[in-house]
């Protein structure tokens, strides 16, 4: 019983806790310009972030080392310094949108300006990861994020013309009224926020922390198998409510409350109240994760002494480096710049950083000294590498992307 | 290496017996840690003993052997070249390691090293000062 309590809890903490703020935004803002037209993009992501999670997991189970400590071992100090550079400061950003992504969920649900409620985010940002275990970190948040079903049943009770909505999926294509370019920008930007870079950080080290051995990778991998897929579904309704409300009065996706605005016609106050706490709870999920994720990847690069499983004191400059990444990303908002905007730039470059971890990750799977017989076999290989190619190439296209469509302006 | 006939002329001791290890492949680069798994830190350069950088080695000469585990300034130096004053390098002595794997094992406690120091001060004067900083978390 409590087996089957534990695995359940696994796969709805992978549901509620695969969105976040860049899931969120891009989604509402794909839904209220192409409809469900860039389905197919979310289907590409999920199935890629089920094959890297999956395969992160089990190189960190099998061999006991994180992402890092591989990347800094086989690429040796320069190309990994230069790796940990970029990914560090692509997780940078994304730590700083999810903190602006909390700030405006108080905001929703205060009216109180977010520019009150950043210190007051990092702050609990800070607090949790200093003083909670990380199990329960990463089993409240998940759960309480699963109340982002509400998108769900909000599409549902807008009784929308499903064939319509069919009919986009099904006929992927730039629409006749946008340019081109475009439509792939926002494939690209779809692609980062599926497949952003820090669920791997996150998902090689917590299986560290959590001491996983082989035999947990049965249980991992049906979290992974089911739990992504059905946030996948999420993020699908998300785009559906844009597709159904925003598209046809022409509304642009700009902050949170156009996000949110399908859900609260649909269902009200009720459904509206439903939808702030599953905001929050993903949005600080995410930046918990994130801010975890910088103090990993600087310490398994530098052999620094890491993880929650230790007191603060015995992995000091681990928790030092997460502060200072914190300090930065409030200071960042401190600016006044837009966090929707700071999400739209986070989901891009996730894209451009994503093959400077996957490449590695892909290789040690392979690789007998680290993994004994648990290499990947000859379908994992064959499905590694074709997402490889896909990787690589919304990799090169995005940022010329970005400047031809001026942000897809 | 054995495609040099000199090699064996020159040289009469037998082939190491046990695991050999290709320094630059399985020790460079490598997380080291502890007797109770802590990480100390990555080896981050080699030093070696028997031989003078830059000077040609005489046939015949004995083999070098690697001597410590460099940290500290010669991370600096591997990335962007120069020297790190001798008073500066922070050694762990090969003789400590006591297994060599995908990690590197030490057979001593990492906090009586002097590689852990900059660890230690970050501990006592920040992160320990904090409340809640020496407690497990709950």
């Amino acid at each position: 019983m409590s087996k089957i309590f534990a695995v359940a809890l696994g796969i709805l903490t992978a549901i509620g806790g695969f969105v976040d703020i860049g899931d969120l935004v891009t989604n509402a803002v794909v839904g209220s310009r192409f409809g469900l037209g860039l389905a197919w993009v979310v289907l590409v992501g999920v199935v890629g972030i089920c094959i890297y999670a999956q395969m992160s997991g089990r190189v960190a189970a099998v061999s006991g080392r994180a992402t890092f400590e591989i990347i800094r071992e086989r690429l040796g100090p320069r190309a990994g310094l230069a790796n940990l550079a970029a990914s560090f400061l692509i997780n940078l950003l994304t730590v700083t949108a999810e903190i602006g992504g909390v700030a405006l969920a108080l905001q929703l649900a205060t009216s109180v300006a977010p520019g009150w409620w950043i210190p007051v985010a990092a702050f609990g940002v800070w607090i949790v990861i200093w003083r909670a275990r990380f199990k329960l970190l990463e089993n409240v948040t998940g759960l309480l994020g699963l109340t982002l079903i509400v998108f769900a049943v909000a599409l549902f009770m807008l009784s929308p013309d499903w064939g319509q909505l069919a009919g986009q999926a099904l006929q992927p294509g730039p629409p006749s009224d946008e340019p081109v370019a475009t439509y792939w920008f926002y494939a690209v930007a779809l692609f980062g926020a599926a497949m952003t870079p820090y669920e791997v950080f996150f998902f090689s080290s917590g299986a560290i922390e959590e001491q996983w051995t082989k035999q947990d990778l049965a249980k991992s991998r049906l979290n992974v198998l089911v739990g992504f897929p059905l946030g996948g579904l999420l993020s699908l309704a998300i785009a559906g409510c844009a597709a159904v409300v925003l598209l046809p009065q022409a509304i642009d996706v700009t902050s949170l409350s156009q996000v949110v605005l399908p859900v609260a016609e649909a269902g009200g106050k009720v459904a509206l109240a439903f939808v702030i706490v599953g905001i929050l709870a993903a949005t600080f999920g995410a930046a918990l994760e994130t801010t975890l994720s910088s103090g990993y990847t600087l310490a398994q690069y530098f052999g620094w002494s890491w993880g929650k499983f230790r007191k603060p004191a015995k992995a000091a400059r681990f928790h030092l480096s997460m502060i200072i990444a914190l300090l930065i990303a409030v200071a960042i908002l401190a600016t006044g710049v837009d966090p929707i905007l700071v999400t739209e730039y986070s989901v891009v470059f996730s894209a451009v950083a994503l093959p400077l971890t996957y490449l590695p990750i892909l290789i040690i799977a392979n690789d007998r000294e680290y993994m004994g017989d648990e290499v990947n076999g000859r379908a994992m290989n064959f499905v590694g590498q074709v997402y490889l190619v896909i990787i690589l190439a919304a990799a090169i296209a995005a940022i010329p992307l970005l400047i031809v469509t001026g942000a897809g302006a | 290496m054995t495609e040099n006939p000199d090699a064996f002329q020159t040289d009469a001791a037998p082939p190491p017996a046990g695991q050999v290890l290709d320094a630059h492949l399985h020790v460079l680069d490598r997380q080291v840690l502890d007797r109770d798994d802590v990480p100390v830190t990555t080896a981050d350069d080699l030093e070696l003993d028997g031989i003078e950088v830059g000077a040609p080695i005489e046939p015949g000469s004995p083999r070098p052997t690697v001597s410590a585990i460099l940290t500290g300034p010669q991370l600096v130096m591997r990335l962007f070249g120069g020297h790190a004053p001798a008073a500066r390098t922070i050694r762990i002595p090969w003789r400590l390691v006591s297994e060599v794997g995908t990690v590197i094992h030490l057979g001593v406690a990492g906090d009586a090293l002097d590689a852990t120091w900059a660890e230690r001060w970050v501990s006592r004067h920040l992160i320990g000062r904090i409340p809640g900083g020496r407690h497990a978390p709950e």
